[in-house]
């Protein structure tokens, strides 16, 4: 019986990857950690039996992509990168954009609000050691937000250029001094891995603080680090392997398409 | 176990309670006949938590005597600290306060030294120079060790610990007291 059961576990990850006609409903209940990639695309509640193909096309949004996203999202092994890189730029763009607007306004906050109530409800000798935690978290958000917003600001627009560029088939001898100049490989050396100091905070809290009073926050705290940290991981991987292998391509395009115009 | 007769107090005191995570028996009683007579059939309870208003201070050297070795907490309007072995909690108090008296008396939320042997003596003192801000180069000369020794340990305390960042591992040493927070580079 209970062998059963696992063999039918198993059949279901079989049935993966989710398809166009995969209802909707069902993919939450597969995997409830999509909750928030979901609702990335815009799609909100209360969508009945209507499958990803149903709904997306309701909202104009392309179905493939946001099955490849959510399939990646829901199965590591899962990473048709190839495919990826083919969708246009301004779409994986505007993805990356709602993710980090999502860590900065959503996840920053709740998790900062989780360490302040457990200032709040800590004893005097513990509450020095929130107070660090409280530090490295604010030093943390800096980082992360210096790296985000370089990313909003210089780097998608720079992509956003070069798209439109190429599209319009005009390439402005500006674009080229900057491509020679940056190119996206100076982009990606110094694409610093922000999920390693979240990393740390959680073996802090997990093997080093003392016990806290507070134990049901401090859980809660350590559950939404966790999904923070795979969120961002699952986002870099789309930004380095698929969005900066892409500009590579597009960088090469139009530094060939400008030797033939001049 | 938790005495009390006053609603206000008894929520209260069950909401700090459930704050520490701690389990309880709650008995609702009037008056202090009832008391002595609950605690002759639970003696054996380990805590009691009991609120000034159900008895004065004779009442409470009897109770002491019924229940022996069990430690009594009282919240009390005029009392705090401990009183004749019993251990007063002022209602007076801030919430943190109040918080931190229950968990002493519960011992709970030990901030004990716990037997740290994670880390070897001598990880301990590479990390706490790495804490103090210093570079291997640094740490190597004012230890007396040549870089590349520097660098092994760094690495094997980085996976003890499973922490990576300077930041973190200064994060740690000030947990442990290796170094003051005012000295650490963060």
């Amino acid at each position: 019986m209970f062998q059963n059961k696992i063999n039918d576990d198993k059949q279901m990850k079989k049935k993966l990857p989710f398809i166009p006609d995969t209802m909707l409903a069902d993919i939450i209940h597969a995997d409830y950690q999509l909750i928030p990639v979901i609702g990335r695309f815009g799609i909100e509640f209360g969508f009945g039996n209507k499958t990803v193909k149903e709904v997306c096309h309701e909202k104009g949004i392309n179905v493939l992509f946001v099955l490849d996203i959510i399939n990646s999202y829901h199965d590591d092994d899962y990473f048709p990168k190839e495919r990826l890189q083919q969708y246009p730029a301004s779409l994986i763009i505007d993805y990356l954009s709602r993710t980090h607007n999502y860590y900065l306004s959503d996840k920053v906050p709740e998790i900062q609000d989780y360490i302040a109530e457990m200032e709040l409800n800590v004893s005097l000798n513990n509450l020095k050691n929130i107070k660090l935690l409280d530090k490295f978290f604010a030093d943390y958000i800096k980082e992360l937000s210096r790296h985000l917003n370089y990313e909003d600001d210089v780097i998608f627009p720079y992509i956003k250029d070069l798209e439109s560029s190429l599209n319009m088939k005009f390439v402005s001898n500006a674009l080229i001094k900057k491509i020679k100049k940056e190119p996206i490989d100076q982009f990606e050396k110094n694409h610093d891995n922000i999920e390693v100091k979240l990393s740390d905070l959680k073996n802090l809290i997990i093997k080093f603080l003392p016990p806290v009073l507070c134990a049901s926050t401090c859980q809660k705290l350590l559950i939404e680090l966790f999904r923070l940290e795979s969120d961002i991981n699952n986002h870099s991987r789309i930004e380095e392997k698929v969005l900066i292998q892409k500009v590579k391509q597009l960088e090469k395009e139009i530094l060939k398409q400008g030797e033939t115009t001049t | 176990m938790l005495f009390t007769n006053n609603i206000i107090k008894s929520l209260g005191i069950k909401t700090m309670l459930s704050v520490i995570g701690f389990k309880y028996e709650i008995f609702d009683i009037d008056n202090y006949i009832e008391l002595k007579d609950l605690l002759l059939e639970h003696a054996e309870k380990l805590h009691l938590i009991v609120s000034d208003e159900l008895c004065n201070e004779d009442d409470l050297t009897e109770i002491q005597k019924i229940v022996l070795n069990s430690p009594i907490l009282v919240f009390s309007d005029s009392q705090s600290g401990w009183v004749n072995g019993i251990f007063y909690v002022s209602l007076k108090n801030s919430q943190r306060e109040i918080l931190s008296k229950i968990d002493y008396f519960f011992q709970k939320d030990s901030t004990k030294k716990q037997e740290n042997s994670i880390i070897s003596e001598r990880e301990k003192d590479i990390l706490t120079q790495v804490a103090l801000g210093l570079s291997n180069k640094e740490i190597a000369e004012k230890l007396f060790i040549s870089i590349n020794t520097v660098i092994t340990h760094r690495k094997n305390i980085t996976e003890k610990l499973g922490i990576k960042t300077i930041a973190g591992l200064t994060i740690y040493a000030i947990l442990n007291n290796y170094i003051n927070p005012e000295n650490g580079n963060l």
